[in-house]
């Protein structure tokens, strides 16, 4: 139905998308006479089948906050800081636009570099790239240290994913590490939550949770590992020398197939190529010969996948026998003493683990044979989210390649970043291209380095957001020849979600000026000179799929009702300003490549487009002319399962390996080495590794002695996200919830350091203190702090407001010491001491 | 006809997608919930468990607070559903004291007049506000506005886990009967004689 006339009945069912979350499950709104009453899961959408978590529900109080910025506003008291009023005075669309304008087209001419930009809105993924457009490179708000900078890389290198989840449907033995999939978070959760439910107790698959604290995962696995944080590589790795070395369980026929692991590897930790051809060799051990991989007459079952072979006087190995020798001193008894999980568990749970892959067995699915993998380990950036990160992700990868359950049915399967599935290209050497850059294209490298994040100089990484603080005020650091003075934010907060808060204040005060689009005032537009009203998600249009499993297509988010307020959509509000600034072909130029146009919807360069008209074209470019705005208006969705062809071994279909020895990685550490030798700049290079191994000079774990406990932030599916922290049913359900409500200490660690639940504690990591309530309890490790982010709120909006907030972030660490060198990971979890300050 | 719940403990995730929906379906006002999922944790250290318990009215058979009533506002239905009639309760809480669930809210008188952010009513508060009254004693209906137009109570609907299901607990074909002969469906605090339209399967 058309806009106008949906908006113009007394009572109707309106279909949208939410935007509670990252992820965009389909709803339906309920208006009466232009109130929104009622916002339930869309029934007739594959993914959600009419479900909706609790953050969904609750978006009627965020669209009704009475403290959503409703116009334009500038500030008038000069003062800026943490709880000062800034004294807002309405002002019109025209001296706000002109005001950002003016001052960012000054910068423009001087530098565009003295820009920096916090651009977080994950649904309007379009709009990630206007600095680029405005020309500078900085990044100002965290990306990675979300959800996966470690994470996401390594998925597109594997299978051109950008996430994983298990096989809902047909996994039968799930491990569960760090994540919250099927309970809490990630990948539309109350679609996970009915598919995990479903598989759990209908089907009676086995769930075992490694965590350091009982998350809502843990309390309904059939068996919760506590484990120290950081150390679920160790874990993970003394599985797979149970498997290569004690059991002699993995899936020869998988790896020969579908990867990289019969290709042979020379000492140096290359792969052996043809002197001519270049193409990887293989050992045929019926000929006795090396011989390209692809040699047509090669019979697969004779290549080797273990052994040794001296050719001209070099031992060559293929990959499988690197990776079974490289980890021949992982034993679960060292692991244990890392992990903390006993030496017999990890022995168990590989038995288990191995056994429930039914390695050889297949399975029909519309009438194809498949193999049946049944068996898997997922994660999230509990595991990930740490120093050696991209080694954490590759451990947790190779526990399931092992077994051979890489896209299979009952498996570890690869998610899209949105409707484009997986992004199977053809790379070289036979393999699929590596696609760690699913969100924008990487930098360029330069010596010199020009973003504040660094971002060039990670080239599998994704923006390390909490370096440009430490670059900006240190900026003789790295070689640094120019400061920011301006900042943009659009739906960010930088200043409660980066870590190190101290400096990110001081790069805040440094800003001569500020702006901010967004819905409600927060941490950081406290310090804005220019507020700008966005549309909420229940007023605004978009085509959106964010990381759907198992399904494809796109919902399309409509306005359920006319903007209450005087509010902007923010893609018009960026493209007004790229207008008025003067990039406007630059930015048209961009939105072709961002919203998936096709040449004949092509933007002129020189017209401002509307949301509206570039959501038109953005439908016709990916369904067909026949498939623009009003057809998405009349159906909703074009959301539909994944076939099973889509699902499982997409990248066999087009004949591509992947890597079980990530050798990509370790080239492009190369790559990287040799250019930072020749700028002769220091640059940490040894965690660009082939192979994932326990690398013992972890910084989280030889933090000076003082520093006994471990602390950690969690989320659970009310708080996932800090937009639902300031709505009060939420803050009123958790309220009732003692997870959320203080810092949880073990009872025995408790009992040694005399705290008791309720006593106000100091928590001092070396990099920076909070305060909060004890919370004794059983649910944590002993050797750990949990902290939910529900306690971590300090904005003037005076809902979740708490008597002592506890903000994680102030806790950790920002700099490069502090970062995975592969990925750009920031170490997540920290260590403390705990005084008691009042009882 | 005789409308019951099946709460299954091993599918609920304590998600509290269910006590939102209820909020947002009843329009209850601040620090009124019908519904709630209670954490429970027993045993120590590594041995602890964590169960999930969503807690709402019993709609008992023998339902206590309906006996204590003295002015018949608290009344049954024929379909099983406990509902309280707003025009006759004159706030005496006889039976908010006679359930032994906690089930029952009063709403103090002028409770109302104020909505999550004081005085200031959001436009759906206005709406939904009107729906209540203060003075008097309110509690889960089993969402009877849907019910009657053949819609599942909203926490049902939404609960991600499928981990409430709602049906005639006379019919024993119905998903709610074969739930509670196959799995041992158990009643709160049986041993009241209350007779509890809520099981809960573990």
């Amino acid at each position: 139905m058309k806009q106008s006339d949906m908006v113009a009945q007394k009572d109707y069912w309106a279909k949208s998308a939410c935007k509670m979350c990252i992820h965009s499950c389909a709803i339906v709104a309920h208006v009466v006479d232009g109130v929104v009453i009622k916002i339930e899961g869309d029934p007739d959408n594959p993914s959600n089948r009419g479900k909706l978590c609790p953050k969904g529900q609750a978006g009627i109080m965020r669209l009704y906050d009475p403290h959503r910025v409703k116009t334009p506003m500038k500030r008038t008291n000069p003062q800026k800081g943490a709880g000062v009023d800034p004294k807002w005075v309405p002002i019109s669309w025209d001296e706000a636009l002109s005001t950002v304008a003016e001052k960012l087209k000054k910068i423009r001419e001087d530098d565009p570099r003295k820009l920096l930009v916090a651009i977080n809105d994950f649904h309007r993924i379009h709009i990630w790239g206007w600095g680029s457009a405005f020309g500078t490179p900085h990044y100002f708000s965290t990306v990675g240290q979300y959800c996966g900078a470690a994470y996401h890389p390594i998925n597109g290198t594997l299978d051109g994913s950008f996430a994983s989840v298990n096989d809902y449907d047909h996994c039968k033995y799930w491990i569960q590490i760090g994540a919250g999939d099927g309970f809490s978070s990630h990948l539309h959760v109350a679609a996970s939550i009915k598919r995990m439910a479903s598989a759990r107790v209908d089907r009676g698959m086995k769930l075992i949770v490694v965590e350091p604290r009982l998350s809502s995962g843990a309390s309904k696995a059939d068996e919760w590992l506590p484990i120290r944080p950081g150390t679920d590589r160790a874990f993970v790795l003394g599985m797979c020398y149970t498997l290569l070395h004690e059991l002699n369980i993995y899936d020869a026929g998988f790896m020969r197939k579908h990867t990289n692991g019969i290709y042979l590897v020379a000492p140096d930790g290359n792969l052996l190529r043809n002197a001519e051809t270049e193409k990887p060799m293989v050992w045929d051990s019926v000929k006795g010969s090396a011989r390209e991989y692809d040699a047509v007459d090669l019979n697969l079952q004779d290549v080797a996948l273990e052994g040794s072979f001296t050719i001209d006087g070099v031992e060559y190995k293929p990959a499988f026998q690197v990776i079974k020798d490289t980890l021949k001193d992982h034993t679960p008894e060292r692991m244990a003493e890392i992990c903390s999980i006993p030496a017999e568990t990890i022995r168990r749970i590989a038995q288990e683990f191995g056994e429930a892959a039914c390695i050889g067995s297949t399975i029909m699915l519309n009438g194809k044979e498949y193999p049946y993998r049944p068996a898997a380990v997922n994660f999230y950036r509990g595991a990930i989210g740490h120093f050696d990160g991209g080694l954490d992700s590759l451990a947790m990868k190779l526990i399931n390649l092992i077994i051979g359950n890489i896209d299979v049915p009952g498996g570890h399967i690869g998610v899209g970043l949105d409707h484009r599935l997986l992004v199977i290209n053809p790379g070289k050497d036979g393999m699929l291209h590596p696609e760690p850059h699913l969100l924008h294209p990487p930098y360029e490298f330069k010596e010199k380095p020009y973003s504040f994040q660094l971002m060039e100089w990670y080239p599998i990484g994704i923006d390390p957001g909490h370096l440009t603080a430490d670059n900006v005020l240190n900026p003789e650091k790295w070689g640094f020849d120019f400061q920011p003075e301006a900042l943009l934010i659009e739906h960010s907060n930088p200043m409660w979600n980066l870590s190190a808060t101290n400096k990110v204040v001081d790069v805040f005060k440094r800003m001569k000026f500020i702006v901010a689009i967004d819905i409600v005032l927060n941490e950081s537009t406290d310090w804005a000179d220019i507020v700008l009203p966005d549309l909420s998600y229940l007023e605004s249009d978009l085509l959106v799929c964010i990381e759907p499993p198992m399904v494809t297509g796109h919902v399309y988010r409509r306005p359920v009702i006319k903007p209450l307020y005087d509010g902007r959509d923010a893609t018009d509000i960026l493209t007004d300003l790229a207008d008025r600034i003067g990039f406007l072909p630059n930015w048209n130029g961009l939105l072709n490549f961002t919203t998936f146009l096709t040449p004949e919807n092509y933007l002129d360069p020189n017209r401002k487009y509307s949301n509206l008209e570039i959501t038109d074209r953005m439908a016709k470019s990916l369904y067909g002319p026949e498939k623009g705005l009003e057809w998405f208006q009349a159906n909703g969705h074009t959301t539909r399962l994944q076939t099973p062809e889509e699902m499982y071994l997409p990248f066999a279909a087009k004949g591509l390996r992947i890597p079980l020895y990530f050798n990509f990685i370790k080239e492009t550490g190369d790559d990287l080495a040799r250019k930072m030798e020749a700028g002769n700049k220091a640059w940490d290079t040894s965690s660009y590794l082939p192979v994932p191994i326990w690398r013992d000079h972890h910084p989280l774990h030889n933090m000076p002695p003082e520093y006994d406990l471990y602390a950690f932030a969690f989320k659970e599916c009310q708080t996932n996200f800090s937009e639902s922290t300031n709505i009060p049913w939420i803050d009123e359900a958790i309220s009732c919830m003692p997870i959320h409500l203080g810092v949880m200490i073990n009872s025995k660690t408790a009992k040694k350091k005399g705290i008791k639940t309720g006593d106000i504690l100091k928590l001092e990591s070396p990099f920076g203190e909070v305060t909060g309530r004890a919370s004794v309890c059983e649910e944590v490790h002993p050797d750990c702090l949990a902290l939910s982010n529900g306690m971590s709120r300090w904005s003037q909006h005076p809902v979740g407001k708490r008597k002592v907030t506890t903000h994680f972030n102030r806790l950790l660490p920002a700099d490069v010491k502090w970062t995975d060198g592969m990925t750009g990971h920031l170490e997540t979890s920290t260590k403390v001491k705990v005084s008691i300050i009042s009882e | 006809m005789h409308y019951g719940m099946v709460v299954d403990l091993k599918r609920c995730v304590g998600c509290q997608a269910c006590t939102i929906a209820c909020k947002s379906e009843n329009g209850t006002p601040p620090g009124v919930m019908y519904t709630k999922v209670l954490d429970q944790v027993s045993g120590e250290y590594p041995n602890v468990r964590k169960q999930f318990v969503p807690v709402l009215c019993n709609h008992c058979v023998n339902a206590p607070c309906q006996r204590v009533c003295p002015t018949g506002a608290t009344y049954k239905r024929d379909d099983g559903l406990v509902l309280v009639d707003h025009d006759k309760c004159m706030g005496c809480r006889a039976c908010y004291v006679a359930c032994p669930y906690n089930n029952r809210i009063f709403l103090k008188r002028g409770r109302l007049k104020q909505g999550y952010h004081g005085k200031v009513m959001t436009p759906y508060e206005a709406v939904k506000y009107k729906e209540h009254q203060d003075g008097i004693v309110e509690k889960c209906k089993f969402c009877s506005h849907r019910v009657d137009e053949g819609l599942k109570p909203a926490c049902v609907q939404t609960c991600p886990a499928d981990a409430r299901i709602f049906g005639d607990l006379d019919d024993p074909n119905s998903t709610v009967s074969r739930l509670i002969r196959s799995r041992g469906g158990v009643q709160a605090l049986s041993d009241d004689n209350t007779e509890p339209s809520v099981y809960y399967l573990s």
